[in-house]
């Protein structure tokens, strides 16, 4: 402890910001780490909330996934002896068109036995109104809407809101507000109640429930329950606790945190190359202080331990800043992801306030620790191995010796044989993953050599542009290949992510493209719903009927799509009219024949399922699928697996016929319109209107609308890893800083000498700008090189693990050049400083430099 | 040429050091000057104000007639460039380049065509005896040797004055009169006005004009 005070600190204040900088990469790791999941955890536990607000006393829910069930079901359930109440309920979300909201949740109950689960606590109104419900159901028209919801919008008893319904525009009356509890802080207060009777008309539900809301009699054990009702109702009905809904929202909400590991995982990463760099570059030249101090008796051991315990210093205190770093930005990431996670559900979820767990704080906590020590491990051990005679001669710093490098060599060669090896046994998932972590310290291996190589390359080059800056900024590189190494590699590493991180992307958009070409190729589709993707509303079974009857249409094409539990996963479900789908819409097949599975489905005989869906349940081609519906249990083939993007997690087509007759549901959710090619978009547009204009609620997209929107989607998820990116991009920032500023320590009288023979400011900021550049050069460089092998490895990745989807490999070139002005402007940028550093130094002290 | 009125130089460290008090000196053009005292007498700083490495804490230095106080790095460092050539006790080489680079430095800097560059540095090389060295890397020659490529250095420009602070003090006896013959040769063929400090008697006696140093103070000022 003495020695740490006597020697570290001292090191540590001559060398602050240095010091600072090495943190960074810490700093940063941890504080996405602790931003993203707290973030994460608050809109979680949020919606937890939110959930168990609306559920009341509700202490079982009984669902049929998405597509919901028919009314006499919950007779059934009222009859059983230890139901003490059980009530429907429909869930809807709506855009009111008002001036201050977005969507809200329609929560559609009936009144009669609602309130022996929820406490709608109103405060002001006609009290009457309520406590008579039967006076509500008699007036239909009746909403219940949040203070903050009447406040927002000037509502007050008796208002009028306006609202298109299924079978034309209705307006209802606001006949109570309910006081600031509870219930009504679900959702930020975007919550109205409504009479479920209603609800079915207005959404186009026909005669069914979303839901039903229970709770047993006093004595009655509510897992019996459960199992009792389970048994009565058959496998395709859920009977589940209110809070295990908010489990299927954690499923989808997984992707996320990972996405927040990854990056996470990835700043420390760089972070523990910036650190093993600044302290193998503190070893070199604390070489004669460490002399010294073991002259005098300091053992080995003690050696290590002072620099381990140094690292350990500085990991606890990097880990700790970035926690509170993340902490400030968990408020503005759980807003975002409010937001993002808000479009699954409907309805923003705002975390009220930011909960972080004391568990994940530790963590963090002991990550940023542990980076820091195992980063500090080899130039610990290289410093407990220095010769303290030999230290204690002047000479140069030691230098990375042509025999560590060739051992470098030889056991990078080493490393890419077994790599080549785990290639061919990559099916398994344990060899796979290994030989990706062996490629990666493989190429971490050859970062110096290559990093000297280049710098030989680019010398002449350097000296054609400027004869003095140039040779000198490649000189610099070339005598400190540990210097420049460290940088090197954490560039290299953040470029081989943008790269293939964009040219998944890149591969993405051009799958996508082509299948919007074939699967979206109506010219129009028609929608109850604002939102493409919203499901609340449904038109009539008999609706695509009258659209065909539209001169000017050619033919239509029903859509139903629905999240259907499978395995306990809320999976995509889109039923079609097969028969009737033209073969210019057929997907191709990745398993099976594209003519044969389309005929197969379209005689009820089996499922089309897309490949991530294939990949992520492990379904194979021709095995059947089983799924437990309302009606029984139905097994049927997979017929064919195509690539499709409907939905992330995968989706299922099956025909129209066999979802109507397993899930009693025959609403849709989309007509998809061909149209005569003479008739203009707009003019059948405006026929479709004026036939159900008045009578339906509709919207339509174009065709390009909704390629645009899509298009939108994607962008908004690789937006999102972009974040990573700006992450990976700023740590290289911070260790091109950190070489520099150590480099002009270094070549300090070198300098001096160019200033004293006449070098202006200029020409000294020069010199350290090419060597930024140079470093951002080689980088970009290593890290093009990288990236091309990253990139396979992430499309490997995301087919297995993440989104199972194939996509074909293309580098993506146009954007490799695009990160060529962006790092040579972010080098450029992190010399600014130690560019002025190096101006600013006495030149007479430099000159007397030993 | 040169001309500094009461000059002083204060180090402010954790004692204060006044390294150079109130000096006043005067050298004409073309003289030959040796500087001479014990170590610690402030000779260094006084070259280093000179040549505008540093700045003093107060007083004027002139350089040519140019006032230095007040000017700019840069302008400081311009004058530094025309009319300064400067020869180190530690040769300060740069140990990446070549000694034709090391030469060809200034010439650089000044951003003179390449092909004016190389005849110069040639020449100059030539001229200090080393026209075999051009393509040897500074750790690869002898001190004596070394020394010589770090007059060419500070000759490159034909600069009107050339300060040496102990420009034989890393070297031999032998080495030593060599390379202070080179000056005074050198001296005499590029009428230069240079000042040298040395702690070698007879180099000090052989210039025409002596000052001698003490504790910040001149001393001794004596002419032929
Ligand atoms: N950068 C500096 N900081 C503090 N003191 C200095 C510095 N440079 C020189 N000195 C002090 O100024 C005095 C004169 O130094 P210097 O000119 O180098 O002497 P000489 O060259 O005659 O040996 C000495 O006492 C020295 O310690
Ligand atoms: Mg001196």
């Amino acid at each position: 402890m003495r020695l740490l005070r006597l020697i570290s600190w001292q090191y540590v204040r001559k060398h602050l910001l240095r010091t600072v900088l090495t943190m960074a990469g810490i700093v940063l790791g941890v504080a996405v780490f602790v931003g993203m999941h707290t973030a994460n955890q608050s809109v979680l536990s949020a919606f937890n909330k939110t959930v168990d607000r609306i559920a009341g006393a509700t202490q079982l829910q009984i669902t049929a996934g998405e597509s919901g069930f028919d009314e006499e079901v919950l007779e059934r359930v009222q009859a059983v002896p230890g139901v003490r109440v059980a009530v429907p309920v429909i869930e809807a979300v709506v855009n009111l068109n008002l001036k201050s909201q977005g969507n809200i949740l329609v929560l559609a109950v009936d009144m009669t036995g609602d309130r022996g689960l929820r406490d709608y606590d109103l405060e002001e109104g006609d009290d009457t109104v309520i406590e008579d419900p039967l006076v509500f159901i008699a007036q239909p028209d009746s909403l219940m809407v949040t203070r903050e919801f009447a406040s927002a919008n000037g509502l007050v008893i008796n208002s009028k809101i306006t609202l298109a319904a299924m079978d034309g525009p209705r307006t209802f009356t606001v006949r109570g507000i309910m006081k600031s509890s509870g219930l009504t802080s679900a959702f930020g207060g975007n919550l109205a109640i409504m009479d479920i009777y209603a609800a079915q008309k207005v959404f186009g539900r026909g005669r069914k429930f979303d839901r039903i809301d229970l709770a047993a009699n006093e004595g009655v054990a509510v897992p019996d329950l459960q199992k009792q009702l389970s048994g009565m109702l058959g496998a395709g009905y859920e009977v589940e606790s209110p809070s295990a809904r908010g489990k299927q929202f954690e499923s989808l909400s997984s992707v996320y945190g990972m996405l927040a590991n990854i990056t996470s995982l990835f700043a420390l990463f760089i972070g523990m190359f910036i650190i093993y760099n600044s302290f193998a570059i503190a070893v070199t030249q604390r070489r004669s202080e460490i002399g010294i101090v073991r002259a005098l008796g300091a053992t080995r051991g003690q050696i290590q331990t002072l620099f381990l315990t140094e690292s350990a210093i500085l990991g606890l205190i990097g880990a700790g800043v970035g926690l509170l770093f993340g902490l400030l930005i968990a408020r503005a990431i759980s807003a975002s992801l409010g937001n993002f996670l808000g479009e699954i559900y409907g309805v923003a979820q705002k975390a009220d306030e930011v909960s972080s767990d004391p568990r994940l704080l530790f963590g963090a906590l002991v990550m940023g620790v542990v980076t820091s020590v195992i980063a500090a491990w080899i130039p610990a051990r290289a410093a407990a191995g220095v010769d303290p005679v030999q230290a204690l001669q002047k000479g140069r710093y030691q230098q990375l010796s042509a025999g560590e490098n060739r051992v470098r060599r030889q056991v990078a060669a080493g490393l890419f044989v077994v790599v080549f090896f785990c290639l061919f046994f990559a099916q398994n998932r344990v060899i796979f993953y290994s030989g990706y972590f062996l490629t990666v310290i493989a190429g971490l291996l050859l970062v110096p050599t290559m990093a000297l190589w280049l710098s030989r390359a680019i010398r002449p080059v350097l000296k054609f542009l400027r004869p003095v800056e140039g040779t000198l900024a490649a000189d610099s590189l070339i005598q400190s290949p540990r210097r420049t190494s460290g940088a090197v590699s954490a560039l290299a590493l953040s470029i081989a992510l943008v790269i293939s991180l964009g040219g998944m992307a890149r591969a993405s958009y051009n799958s996508i493209d082509e299948w919007m070409r074939i699967a979206l190729n109506p010219d129009m589709f028609l929608t109850p719903t604002q939102n493409i993707t919203d499901r609340s509303f449904r038109f009539p079974a008999s609706f695509a009927e009258e659209i065909r009857q539209i001169p000017g249409v050619k033919y239509t094409q029903v859509v139903r799509n629905a999240r259907i539990l499978y395995k306990g996963n809320p999976v995509m479900f889109v039923s079609l009219d097969v028969a009737n789908l033209r073969p210019e819409s057929y997907l191709p097949a990745i398993q099976g024949d594209s003519k044969t599975m389309y005929r197969l489905a379209a005689e009820g005989k089996g499922f089309i399922v897309s490949d991530n869906f294939a990949e992520l349940y492990k379904v194979k081609y021709n095995e059947p699928l089983v799924l437990n519906t309302p009606n029984g249990r139905l097994a049927l083939p997979v017929v064919g697996i195509v690539r499709d993007y409907s939905d992330q997690k995968g989706s299922v087509l099956l025909d129209r016929a066999v979802f109507v007759k397993y899930w009693n549901d025959d609403s849709i959710n989309a007509v998809r319109v061909y149209l005569n090619s003479d008739t203009p978009i707009a003019t059948m547009k405006a026929r479709i209107e004026e036939k159900v204009a008045g009578k339906t609620r509709l919207f339509i997209f174009t065709n390009q609308d909704l390629k645009t929107y899509i298009i939108k989607i994607t962008d908004q998820w690789f937006g999102l890893t972009y974040i990573q990116l700006a992450v990976a991009v700023l740590v290289a920032i911070l260790g091109i800083i950190n070489t520099l500023t150590v480099s002009i320590t270094d070549r300090r009288r070198e300098l001096g000498v160019l200033q004293a023979v006449g070098a202006l400011r200029s020409q000294v900021r020069g010199t350290i700008w090419l060597e930024a550049i140079a470093i951002g050069v080689i980088g970009l460089v290593v890290g093009l090189f990288f990236g091309s092998v990253a990139l396979y490895y992430s499309l490997e990745m995301s087919a297995r693990d993440i989104a199972g989807l194939w996509l074909d490999y293309t580098y993506p070139w146009g954007m490799a050049a695009g990160l060529f002005p962006v790092i040579l402007g972010a080098a450029l940028f992190a010399a600014l400083g130690p560019a002025e550093q190096a101006v600013r130094g006495g030149l007479v002290e430099a000159l007397e430099y030993e | 040429m040169i001309s500094l009125s009461s000059v002083s130089k204060r180090f402010d460290g954790k004692r204060q050091v006044i390294a150079l008090d109130a000096v006043n000196l005067h050298l004409e053009k073309g003289e030959m000057v040796s500087l001479v005292g014990p170590s610690g007498s402030g000779k260094s700083t006084l070259l280093n104000l000179i040549g505008g490495l540093d700045r003093p804490s107060e007083g004027d230095i002139r350089i040519d007639g140019t006032l230095l106080r007040g000017i700019s790095d840069d302008e400081l460092t311009r004058i530094r460039r025309d009319k300064i050539g400067f020869i180190f006790q530690f040769f300060n080489l740069l140990p990446t380049l070549s000694c034709l680079e090391n030469v060809s430095l200034p010439l650089h800097l000044r951003g003179w065509p390449a092909a004016k560059i190389n005849d110069r540095a040639r020449e100059l090389l030539s001229l200090v005896k080393l026209e075999k060295r051009l393509d040897h890397l500074p750790e690869e020659l002898s001190g004596g040797e070394r020394q010589r490529v770090a007059i060419a250095r500070a000759l490159s420009v034909y600069p009107p004055i050339l300060l040496a602070d102990e420009p034989t003090g890393n070297l031999d006896s032998n080495t030593g009169v060599e390379i202070l013959g080179l000056i005074r040769e050198l001296h005499e063929r590029l009428g230069a006005t240079v000042l040298i400090v040395t702690h070698d008697r007879g180099v000090a006696e052989s210039c025409p004009r002596q000052i001698a140093l003490k504790d910040g103070h001149i001393v001794m000022d004596k002419k032929g």
